[in-house]
């Protein structure tokens, strides 16, 4: 037994010295000492391309190498913050949902914009994704896409798309009494999506959940209206009954089955409608996103991506070069046609091509002229989980209370006291 | 007192120091700095998002999680979880291993297919079920009910639990199983030949028999109860009064980045499994591996 | 007559089981065999039958390297805990030792401690270390926070073989290298299979762990590789190339089960009859 387990002891400490020894990283820039530039970005399936263009235009002054991010939101905020706490000088250029990029200044992660690079990524930008890439009144990254969710609406149940949610919700009631499809169809799972709906909702109402600093939680009458609609709408029996669970993937499926008569939802919703149920795609047409009041057009929430410069990056100059070219017109319209991800600079929408891929622009363009951002904090993370827990299940919503419990969760929020849902 | 040991107990000692050395060298060195990292920071207030703001706070965070509803509620749902999974999964798992184990006829497709439950990666197979109780894409929907279950709380608490059972029996069957294997054959026989019935014979020869594996499998099976995550993750995300203590945690510490919040929670998380692991070792006495009583038939 | 309805009674029971264990898994292969138009139409079994999903995941080497990653390292992460186990195991069983107690308690504490607020200490620890993204990242913790299992599921094993019987052999002449091979070792396989096979799931199925201390393809394995699979859009996930995914990644568990649930058999009656 003791010979055995001699033997056992010493091949395993060999095996575990190897393997410790084995395969060693190799990190830094390649022999032709051509700098690095890592960028870091969700998969986004034809990225590759633009990158292979940048580093053909950067012609040896740097080499960009696009490290790809997983597909979940949470999991690329995680790993990019994992890294920076860590002061890792391997990451360069950040792909940022627009949401994050507060949290990313306030914590000294990135870098400034200034001089004649801030003027480059502000040249031509439309103001609603260049004001989230800001923070108190500076520049902190260079806005890539944008998104904006439209209203779908099925011609031949629909013959005028309504413009308030109080003609859409009677609209569908109507239909529902004819004993046609009826159902408006869009996000109410207790995540972002939800938060996304009841901001369009507020912004709509010209309401404030924070003041304009992002530093308190007014939650105005304008929020309370929101609120009062939200519960309206989820309680009007017009909506898919998996509403509660329903994220954007679980809605566009629900609207192609057949279910609905309106869906809001993102653009990816068209190309996916026309290679999944073509006969009902050829029925279905967009509009502006209903608003509160009539004659108020909706004001509709922003998504998307901005590029930032990390704190760490051992070669920020080129970074910031790297970072233009890679969200410069040409490849804006590039990946806005190939990967179906919108602009964030204006005249990119005047282009023939993209008439094209995006027969919806014109509508999408005016949104994104009036559009709405989601509270601007470095706490964002902290509001939107507090918000989707208390907004959900919508149907449940009292008003008044509902009001007063936010307004002061969501100071707790902001402040990073007590705990989230 | 101090009895100088005998040269051959001595020799069991080193034996014994030196059989476990590695086991204790590589799980010390890989889990001592994170663990005693995460409880120093538990007593912190630290945001990464305000690095500034960070201070050493005592207690009270610990006060501020024990003193919140989201935390009791959860509490009371993780609770609600494990006890019944882990009480239907010693049922089933007992029924499954039985069957493993004495079936006459096709014993390799039974353990197989029986334990590819277990094998199947838990994200996917939430997927699946979030599909399967969705009305409009999955069968099941369809089949029980006209409404959406995964929308009321009752219906997916029972969802996530029917989940967690599937995917985990399979992990107690086994374990059982081996348990199973180890009851001699001799025994049973002479107890049969004594009169006992089948169910006196399980009773009697079986269970104290197997009582070592049972601890075992209900000790990391409730361990790993507690901890339950993807699968509510991807089936209800939380919502209607869902979440479980491991979702907080997850919530305060990876998208809220509050280090000092999220480590409170691990510990208190740490701790209430720490004291369901003494309650099982305690009932069960002798059969606990490494308790003195070297209680061997 | 009797074997025949015994044989009937357990081919039910045997098909109650089959059915219970695999009538979700099959709703996962059709995932996996509809198309897109049908991916979502609810029916059972897939209208329309197609291998797409399978060509996807490995049109690129995305996949194959992480399957090889995954086979990798749960073999040798199995391996290892599996031996550091056993050794450990046998010191809890069968010798007193100053420490046994302290060495089961921690070892049970590790394993309850939530994994996830460890991942990033240790993210910090095999950065500075330069393991990290590689094999030994990954087995390392995956050793780490297996042995506890196996540690415990091998010393409740071990307490239950009668070791006297070691004894006797060699009383009726047998030497201890023929005593162990022949008495000790069929004794102990059911517990030492069983602890690998649920290793080797663990090892295979880690998510987190995956997730976090990965960056590249060097070292990334499959769970971790889906969460990269690209739907056509962000908010599409690609459920098709998931669930063919998934069915790819069950072969192997498979072929594991089925290669080492032949162990697991009462081993005490073999080995008594044969010692």
């Amino acid at each position: 037994m003791v010979t055995h387990t001699g033997t056992w002891v010493r091949a395993t400490a060999a095996a575990v010295a190897l393997l410790l020894l084995g395969p060693m990283t190799a990190c830094g820039s390649d022999e032709s000492g051509v700098p690095t530039i890592n960028f870091y970005y969700a998969q986004e399936q034809n990225l590759q391309k633009v990158v292979d263009d940048c580093n053909a235009e950067a012609a040896g002054k740097y080499r960009i190498s696009y490290q790809v991010l997983p597909r979940g939101a949470d999991d690329q905020r995680v790993q990019m913050v994992r890294r920076l706490a860590a002061e890792d000088s391997g990451m360069d250029v950040l792909g940022l949902d627009i949401t994050w990029t507060q949290e990313f200044a306030s914590a000294d992660w990135i870098l400034e914009w200034t001089g004649a690079n801030k003027s480059e990524a502000e040249q031509g930008t439309l103001a609603g994704p260049l004001e989230s890439a800001e923070y108190e009144g500076k520049l902190y990254a260079a806005p890539k896409n944008t998104n904006v969710q439209l209203l779908w609406y099925r011609t031949d149940l629909v013959p005028q798309p309504p413009t308030t949610w109080d003609e859409m919700i009677q609209q569908a009631l109507d239909l529902k009494q004819q004993g046609k499809p009826y159902q408006v169809i869009t996000m109410g799972a207790q995540y972002e999506g939800l938060v996304v709906l009841y901001n369009t909702l507020v912004a709509s109402a010209g309401g404030h959940i924070l003041n304009d600093d992002g530093t308190k939680a007014v939650f105005d009458e304008g929020a309370v209206r929101g609120l009062e609609i939200l519960q309206r709408f989820a309680s009007a029996g017009v909506t898919h009954p998996s509403f509660t669970n329903t994220i954007e993937d679980d809605a566009r499926l629900q609207f192609q089955n057949g279910e609905g008569a309106f869906q809001l939802n993102w653009p990816f919703v068209y190309p996916a409608m026309q290679e999944g149920a073509p006969d009902l795609a050829a029925k279905v047409r967009w509009a502006r996103y209903p608003g509160v009041d009539s004659g108020t057009p909706s004001k509709v929430t922003i998504g998307g991506y901005n590029l930032a410069v990390s704190k760490y990056s051992k070669h920020p100059d080129l970074a910031f070069e790297a970072a233009l070219c890679l969200r410069n017109a040409e490849h804006q319209k590039f990946s806005a046609i190939n990967d179906g991800v919108p602009p964030t600079i204006e005249s990119v929408y005047n282009d023939p091509e993209m008439t094209k891929a995006y027969p919806m622009k014109d509508e999408i363009l005016a949104e994104l002229r009036d559009a709405a951002n989601r509270p601007l904090t470095p706490a964002y993370q902290n509001v939107s989980t507090v918000m989707s827990a208390t907004l959900s299940p919508p149907a449940s919503i009292e008003e008044e209370k509902t009001a007063k419990e936010l307004r002061g969760s969501i100071q707790d929020a902001l402040e990073s006291k007590g705990v989230l849902p | 007192m101090t009895v100088r040991p005998s040269e051959g107990k001595r020799a069991e000692w080193r034996l014994g120091w030196l059989l476990c050395a590695p086991a204790a060298i590589v799980m010390v060195a890989v889990t001592a700095y994170p663990i005693l990292y995460s409880v120093w920071l538990s007593m912190q207030r630290f945001d990464l998002k305000f690095p500034d703001e960070r201070e050493f706070v005592g207690l009270s965070n610990y006060i501020t999680v024990l003193s919140n509803e989201y935390w009791w509620t959860a509490f009371g749902v993780t609770m609600l979880i494990t006890v019944v999974s882990v009480a239907v999964e010693l049922v089933l798992g007992m029924g499954l291993a039985v069957v493993m184990h004495r079936t006459l006829v096709g014993r390799g497709l039974v353990r197989t297919s029986a334990l590819i439950p277990y094998g199947i990666v838990t994200v996917v197979a939430a997927f699946s079920w979030r599909y399967a109780w969705t009305p409009g894409t999955g069968y099941l929907a369809n089949l029980f009910t006209d409404g959406a279950p995964l929308t009321e709380r009752a219906s997916s608490l029972a969802i996530i639990i029917l989940a967690e059972i599937w995917k985990t029996t399979p992990f107690m069957a086994l374990l059982l199983l081996a348990g199973l294997a180890l009851v001699p054959d001799d025994l049973l026989k002479a107890a049969s030949m004594d009169g006992a019935t089948a169910w006196q014979r399980f009773v009697k020869v079986t269970l104290p028999v197997m009582k070592p594996a049972i601890l075992v499998a209900l000790l990391f099976r409730t361990l790993d109860a507690f901890r339950v995550f993807d699968n509510i993750y991807v089936l209800t995300a939380g919502a209607n009064e869902t979440s479980s203590v491991s979702m907080l945690a997850y919530n305060n510490l990876l998208r809220g980045l509050n280090l000092g919040i999220g480590s409170t929670m691990s510990v208190l998380i740490f701790i209430t499994v720490a004291i369901m692991a003494f309650i099982f070792v305690k009932l069960f006495g002798t059969a606990a591996p490494g308790s003195r009583d070297e209680g061997r038939r | 007559m009797e074997t025949r309805t015994a044989k009937w009674r357990w081919g039910l029971l045997d098909a109650v089981v089959v059915v219970f264990a695999l009538f979700p898994v099959l709703w996962i292969v059709s995932l996996s065999f509809k198309s897109t138009a049908t991916l979502t139409d609810g029916n059972f079994i897939p209208r329309e039958w197609t291998l797409e999903n399978y060509r996807t995941i490995f049109e690129t080497d995305q996949f194959v390297r992480a399957l090889v990653n995954s086979i990798g390292i749960a073999l040798i992460s199995t391996t290892i805990a599996v031996v550091l186990g056993t050794m450990a195991a046998y010191a809890v069983a069968r010798l007193d030792f100053p420490g046994k107690g302290t060495l089961v308690g921690v070892s049970l504490l590790i394993a309850m401690f939530p994994q996830v607020s460890l991942v990033s200490p240790l993210f910090d620890i095999e950065r500075q270390l330069g393991i990290f993204d590689t094999w030994p990242g990954l087995i390392l913790p995956y050793i780490t926070f297996s042995l506890p299992l196996a540690i415990y599921t091998l010393s409740a094993f071990f307490k239950q073989i009668p070791w006297d019987l070691e004894k006797a052999a060699k009383m009726d002449g047998a030497t201890q290298a023929q005593a162990f091979r022949k008495v000790i070792a069929p004794l102990a396989a059911p517990g030492v299979f069983t602890s690998a096979i649920l290793v080797f799931i663990f090892c295979w199925n880690d998510f987190l762990f995956a997730i976090s201390l990965t960056s590249t393809e060097r070292s990334r394995t499959v769970p971790a590789a889906l969460s990269f699979f690209t739907g056509a859009s962000q908010f599409e996930d690609p459920t098709g190339a998931i669930s063919a995914a998934a069915v790819v990644i069950t072969i192997p568990i498979i072929l594991f089960v089925l290669f080492f649930q032949r162990r697991i058999v009462a081993g005490l009656t073999s080995g008594a009859v044969k010692g």
